[in-house]
């Protein structure tokens, strides 16, 4: 079993607060990312988890039993570095029988139990060898053969791919995605990349500034986020924001005025709205030639050509902040040369002054909605 | 593979000026070798002759083997200098590798002070401390043995040992230690398995360091805190070349260069492990 619970986890450095009283609940056998800027506390976050950081304030519980105080070994976790930390001195198979010799395993268990998982990771070619001779991606699995063969309750990884060469991480990430099918563990993984949390996680926790902005499936963070930092987090390129008027809640939805055109947005209004200033954000994507519901005229000071889609930067309302649209890839545009577009209502996240998200009224008629779900495991 | 760097090119004029600078400096550190071995090689008589030749006639190594005769107890002085300076070597290593160790990965109260302490402590030489050091080996009742000389040897050799070897180990990533102790691995099974092996060019460095200081640093101690001949060190015992009337000079030269042999010898051994890159593929630089 492998259920972590965190209430009201804090960490203090000194008198500063990295981590404001997180509290999350990790099913056993799920894939969970914590992702977020650098120095949101992610990493802390982990390594108090591991037990090699101290918790200030607040309980962990791995399957119901506080482990505060307990060493790594004893929560039953094993944890994977961003930088492998193998031994350079020992071979593959004595870095990924350690943990087992610290236990003291016989010898004839032991080398069943390596070969077992230089064989999930497609080591057994290498186990004489020195870290030293391997690659990159070689070295992370040895790391990752070290972690799993003492069959932890919880697997930690700390960015343990930011390391590697893009083509590479596009390959672990499918290997790490696989390995979690096949050993159906609970992994909690850090990272600073939000391509990863989207293509591995069951469920993604978003970390901003020591708190957690959201938690949710990756489909549901990206079309329902909670407020402008996972809005804008989330999604590659960056999620468009654009300063509108509130001028009507009703039941469709939230009028909005923008540079003299109105629109009603599919969001749930509230009172007290009428004649605030909101933020409305679309994502690149969304973004299309010709008018919809709301029409732009961009000037493109940068175009992008990426042969799948063609993406344009430029300012919008003379505003030095860059507008970004993702268009087809063979989109006729040129550099200083306007071109209309426009969104739907439909796609469009609106934020309040606060920026918290009025929620989306999603019809997801292409959007499998069990994938909505947090934690479809 | 053979061609130098781009940074390595020089023209003609700098490099006739960087060899004639090694040049220099090799010749203010060699020619005392030079000049005692030659030494080593004359007759007594030719040594004090005029005008002065530095290139002996019909010289022979007879030194080599009179050397033995004239002074019986030599090869117990080199003994004497030899084992002293294992023995230091030895508990130096004993008590500086933990110690490192825990100055480079832990933070205690007063760490800072005590390295400062050792940094003090090796500014003051040996020599200031004799007599202080005389009265305390005398209420002990330890004069004129080999812990005489061997314990202040030790005491004076920590503080640069621990330096040297601190240094080294902060070089090691802590994310070995952080995997180990999350492997379950305690702190001395760290420091065994995982720290030592890779720590061994700097422990090398700091046992040849440990073992030239010995050598040299226990001539001041023998000569305070020892009056039996049985234990003299190699650098005492030459002074049994000094007669009554006439110190036998080529003798004492030539059993200089027999005296320093086995330290060469084991500094050739030890020197082999000095690897570098055996840390390559630990973690990503």
């Amino acid at each position: 079993m492998g259920q972590l619970n965190l209430n009201t986890v804090q960490k203090f450095y000194g008198t500063f607060e990295v981590l404001k009283g997180i509290d999350l609940e990790v099913k056993n056998g799920e894939f969970v990312v914590f992702v977020g800027p650098s120095g949101c506390g992610k990493s802390t976050l982990l390594r108090m988890i591991a037990g090699l950081d101290e918790t200030s304030a607040g309980d962990i519980l791995i399957d119901g039993k506080r482990v505060n105080d307990l060493p790594p070994v004893k929560r039953g976790i094993a944890m994977v570095f961003q930088s492998y930390a193998l031994y350079p001195h020992m071979t593959v198979f004595e870095n990924i029988a350690f943990p087992l010799r610290v236990e003291k395993m016989q010898e004839d268990k032991l080398k069943a139990k390596v070969e077992n998982a230089a064989r999930i990771l497609h080591l057994d070619q290498r186990l004489q060898q020195k870290p030293g001779l391997l690659s990159g991606g070689q070295r992370q699995r040895v790391a990752i053969g070290r972690a799993i063969v003492r069959e932890p309750k919880i697997f930690l990884f700390d960015e343990p791919l930011s390391n590697l060469d893009a083509a590479l991480r596009a390959d672990m990430r499918i290997e790490l995605a696989k390995l979690h099918r096949q050993l159906k563990a609970t992994m909690i993984y850090v990272t600073h990349d939000q391509v990863e949390a989207m293509t591995m996680a069951d469920r993604i926790v978003v970390l901003n500034a020591g708190e957690i902005a959201q938690t949710g499936a990756p489909l549901e963070l990206y079309h329902k986020p909670a407020n402008m930092f996972v809005a804008g987090f989330i999604g590659n390129p960056k999620m468009n924001m654009l300063p509108v008027i509130c001028k009507a809640v009703g039941a469709t939805g939230v009028e909005i005025e923008f540079q003299g055109q109105t629109a009603t947005i599919p969001v749930e209004g509230r009172a007290g709205l009428v004649g605030q200033p909101l933020t409305l954000g679309i994502r690149p994507e969304h973004i299309q030639f010709g008018a919809a519901d709301l029409a732009l005229a961009i000037a493109p000071s940068v175009i992008e050509h990426l042969g799948a889609h063609t993406v344009a930067y430029a300012a919008v309302n003379g505003e030095g902040e860059n507008f970004c649209a993702m268009l087809p890839g063979s989109a006729a545009i040129r550099t200083e040369e306007t071109v209309p577009v426009g969104l739907k209502a439909a796609d469009c996240h609106l934020f309040d002054a606060d920026g918290i998200a009025l929620e989306r009224r999603l019809e997801l008629g292409d959007v499998d909605m069990g994938l909505l779900k947090a934690g479809g495991v | 593979m053979s061609q130098p760097l781009m940074v390595n090119r020089y023209r003609w004029y700098e490099l006739i000026g960087i060899y004639a600078g090694i040049l220099a400096f090799l010749t203010f550190i060699l020619a005392p070798f030079v000049e005692g071995f030659l030494v080593s090689l004359k007759p007594l008589s030719q040594l004090f002759s005029s005008p002065y030749r530095f290139i002996p006639q019909n010289g022979s190594f007879e030194a080599y083997r009179t050397m033995w005769v004239s002074v019986p107890g030599f090869a117990r002085y080199i003994f004497n200098s030899f084992f002293i300076s294992t023995i230091v070597t030895a508990v130096v290593l004993m008590l500086v590798v933990p110690a490192a160790y825990a100055f480079a990965r832990f933070k205690f109260r007063g760490s800072g002070h005590l390295l400062g302490a050792f940094l003090a402590v090796n500014m003051f030489s040996g020599a200031v401390l004799l007599i202080p050091l005389f009265r305390l080996m005398r209420s002990f009742g330890v004069l004129n043995t080999y812990f005489a000389i061997i314990v202040p040897g030790v005491a004076f050799l920590i503080p640069s040992a621990i330096w040297l070897l601190r240094t080294y180990m902060m070089r090691i990533p802590r994310e070995l230690d952080e995997a180990a102790f999350v492997d379950g691995a305690s702190h001395f099974y760290t420091l065994r398995r995982v720290i030592l092996p890779i720590a061994m060019p700097g422990i090398t460095v700091v046992a040849i360091t440990t073992f030239i200081g010995s050598y040299a640093q226990q001539f001041i101690y023998a000569l305070t805190f020892n009056s039996k001949t049985e234990y003299a060190p190699l650098p005492v015992g030459l002074f049994a070349y000094f007669g009554r009337q006439e110190v036998i000079w080529n003798e004492l030269m030539a059993a200089s260069f027999v005296g320093i042999a086995p330290a060469m010898i084991v500094i050739f051994f030890l020197q082999r492990y000095l690897v570098s890159g055996l840390t390559a593929g630990a973690v990503k630089q």
